[in-house]
């Protein structure tokens, strides 16, 4: 226990140490303080500079020509209504010189109507959210329909007040609110899949390094294999949980400091309005996965030689923990994530840190089947804990060309 | 203290590492673990530092099976290497540490070691900032600074400069006189002749020859004559194929028994002017030579 201790200490302090561990720390936090406070900044900026940017500013100029429309001035009308943001002006000129205008800028945009149900639109360089078609549609429609009821017999108030009609409608949700917590669950997912990986291959590379050193040959003689492992395991899941905790928490803090900016904004509402509970599970997932992940990455670790076999020799985990991350991402942006597949994965220890995180976390999930999934984790972590150790004990006696896994499982049962 | 090993049998897949290993060695005085390279003395080492364990065959301190809770032991492995990115001191606290020493003590000891070793000045450095000759001399301390009741040395000397190998030398010395049990396992074998009062020969997995230096040569079979003489080519001429002349001018002369030796010399004295003649004494080269030659 004591060496374990001694072992966790070096390598935390290894990670606590290291410039380039402290560097992206420190940048995300101050990335993140920069993205909370911008609002902040914008508004102290914007205050200054109101005045002369009401004055500067000016409306997007939108041409509408409708020669032999009946009711021009109530066509214009419509679309000065429907389109606030753009100054909407008629004009008389030919289509040729409509189409020059727009192209030389001294117009947005031109709507040149032919008849109450055609036009054609002219823009410059037309915008992936450019709506401005949906709108003059619906304007359209709406003329239609009530010169129609006009034409049948209808006032124009009656028909006026036929297209003015209100729906009114309630949405309650009665488990989880998707479109709330999708961010905030995308967030924790990504950071899981992040730390895992990073810190995981940490581990392996960290095992080989050691190997390819010929430090191993000194600490297999002075360290329990189990001990070495684990101090490890837990150093880099530390050194993890503590950039997370740097990272989250200093998010937290710095909208709180800015909540007033950002109340206004859904999306970051919703990920600061997260369950706690959901933090508990967050935070079992994520030392649970990393524990499974890093023991496989460390007696992987072991068996390689030589730096550069790391990269070869980690993929199918590597690979094994992407198609889970795909699966609970393709899951989420279809919101389907009680699908079958999502249910088996949240059973698979491997995939289950993030499959059921995710449904525990969009989805309404009995706790029997969060605690079944747990546990199902927890008995796996251990089992590869051990057979993760017995690995590595074998392993980094090992030299020469990578072990074939047949070679190594006859070294395990002799060891 | 006396360490024995008996009867070490250890095997990787097919493959017989160690066939029966047996020797023992004690307080105070140095033991010569000698082999060439495939021999089984980093096998014997590792099984001797509990690394893995052996298939059969016993460890025993003072006649009691071995407890490595209570016996401190110090390895300088053949295959030299620590943390190249690392400060010196942290590396070496955290393998005193591991050795079971209390922080304190462990930074007492290391600044005794670096400063005997004139190392002082380098205790802030990282390790990779250091010549080869110093990496070695900081990495004998990881071996030394837990104070080890059995200190094993594997090619203490090599990639060490004069001055540095007699700094080590005295070391070495010191530890011996301070009641160490010091295990040796080198290929200079002046340096073994220098230290060690027993060796162990292994070859293919087995001890070939195992024993007190001085024994082993002592029962060497004195069955050979080393002949110095300005008349070298007329005793050749006249012995025929049991006589060799050798690099340094001297005759060789393979007796059929050694019984004949006396007979031998004074046929050889009487008949020709002879400047030296005396039985022929093997070095330890050349005991390693005769038993560890051929690898089984």
């Amino acid at each position: 226990m004591k060496q374990f201790g001694t072992i966790l200490k070096f390598e935390l302090m290894s990670y606590l140490k290291n410039k380039i561990f402290v560097g992206i720390t420190v940048f995300l936090a101050a990335a993140i303080a920069v993205v909370m406070f911008f609002p902040n900044i914008m508004t102290a900026v914007g205050d200054k500079d109101s005045d002369a940017e009401e004055s500067a500013s000016t409306e997007g100029l939108m041409l509408l020509s409708m020669e032999n429309l009946k009711n021009p001035e109530v066509i214009e009308e419509s679309f000065s209504a429907a389109f606030a943001d753009y100054e909407v002006e008629v004009t008389e000129e030919d289509e040729e010189a409509v189409k020059e205008k727009v192209v030389s800028g001294m117009a947005e945009c031109a709507f040149v109507i032919d008849s109450p149900t055609s036009y054609t639109y002219y823009v410059n360089n037309l915008s992936l959210y450019d709506a401005n078609t949906g709108v003059a549609d619906e304007v359209l429609k709406s003329m239609y329909g009530m010169n129609a009821m006009i034409e049948g017999g209808m006032s124009l108030e009656a028909a006026g007040e036929v297209l003015a009609v209100q729906i009114s409608h309630e949405t309650e949700s009665l488990g989880k609110d998707q479109m709330q917590n999708f961010f905030y669950t995308y967030i924790m997912i990504f950071a899981l899949y992040m730390v895992i990986l990073l810190y995981g291959q940490m581990v392996a590379t960290n095992v080989a390094t050691e190997k390819s050193s010929r430090a191993m040959e000194l600490l297999i003689t002075s360290a329990r294999p189990v001990s070495m492992m684990f101090g490890k395991v837990v150093a880099s899941c530390l050194a993890g949980f503590i950039q997370l905790l740097v990272v989250f928490g200093s998010s937290i803090l710095f909208y709180n400091i800015n909540r007033s900016h950002w109340e206004g904004n859904m999306i970051v509402a919703s990920v600061f309005d997260m369950p706690p509970d959901l933090l508990v599970y967050m935070l079992i997932f994520f030392v649970l996965g990393f524990f499974i992940y890093a023991f496989m990455f460390g007696a992987i670790g072991s068996t390689a030689s030589k730096l550069e076999d790391i990269n070869t020799s980690v993929m199918p985990v590597t690979l094994l923990f992407v198609a889970g991350f795909i699966v609970v991402m393709m899951s989420m942006s279809n919101g389907n994530v009680d699908s079958l597949l999502m249910r088996v994965c949240s059973y698979v220890p491997f995939l289950s840190p993030m499959a059921m995180f995710t449904r525990i976390a969009m989805s309404t999930v009995p706790f029997y089947e969060i605690a079944i999934s747990i546990g199902v984790l927890i008995g796996s972590v251990v089992a590869i804990g051990v057979i993760s150790a017995k690995i590595y004990r074998v392993g980094v006696l090992l030299y020469g060309t990578t072990p074939k896994i047949g070679s190594i499982l006859k070294a395990m049962k002799k060891a | 203290m006396r360490l024995e090993l008996q009867n070490i049998r250890k095997s990787f897949g097919e493959k017989e590492v160690l066939k029966g290993i047996s020797f023992s060695a004690e307080s105070g005085r140095a033991f010569g673990l000698l082999g060439r390279n495939g021999a089984g003395k980093t096998t014997t080492i590792r099984i001797l530092m509990n690394v893995f364990g052996a298939d059969g065959g016993k460890i025993l301190i003072d006649g009691k099976p071995i407890d490595y809770q209570k016996l401190r032991m110090g390895y300088l492995p053949e295959e030299r290497g620590l943390y190249p990115k690392k400060k010196i001191i942290d590396q070496l606290l955290y393998f005193a540490e591991l050795n079971g020493m209390k922080r304190q003590e462990a930074v007492r000891a290391i600044d005794y070691w670096l400063e005997k070793l004139e190392m002082t000045e380098y205790r802030n450095k990282r390790l990779d900032t250091l010549s080869k000759g110093n990496q070695q001399k900081i990495q004998l301390v990881t071996a030394l600074a837990h104070n080890p009741d059995i200190v094993i040395l594997d090619e203490p000397f090599s990639g060490l400069d004069p001055v540095n190998a007699m700094l080590l030398k005295d070391v070495v010395k010191e530890e011996i006189s301070r009641g160490k049990i010091v295990l040796f396992s080198s290929h200079q074998m002046n340096y073994i002749e220098e230290f060690c009062n027993s060796i162990a020969i292994l070859n293919g997995g087995a001890a070939a020859i195992c024993g007190e230096i001085h024994e082993i040569k002592h029962n060497y079979v004195r069955d050979k004559l080393v002949v110095r003489s300005e008349h070298a080519a007329e005793i050749q001429k006249e012995l025929g194929s049991c006589c060799t002349k050798k690099d340094t001018g001297e005759l060789f002369v393979q007796l059929s028994s050694p019984a004949e030796k006396q007979q031998m010399m004074r046929r050889l004295t009487e008949s020709y002017d002879i400047d030296e003649i005396k039985v022929f004494e093997p070095s330890l080269n050349d005991i390693f030579v005769e038993y560890a030659g051929d690898q089984n």
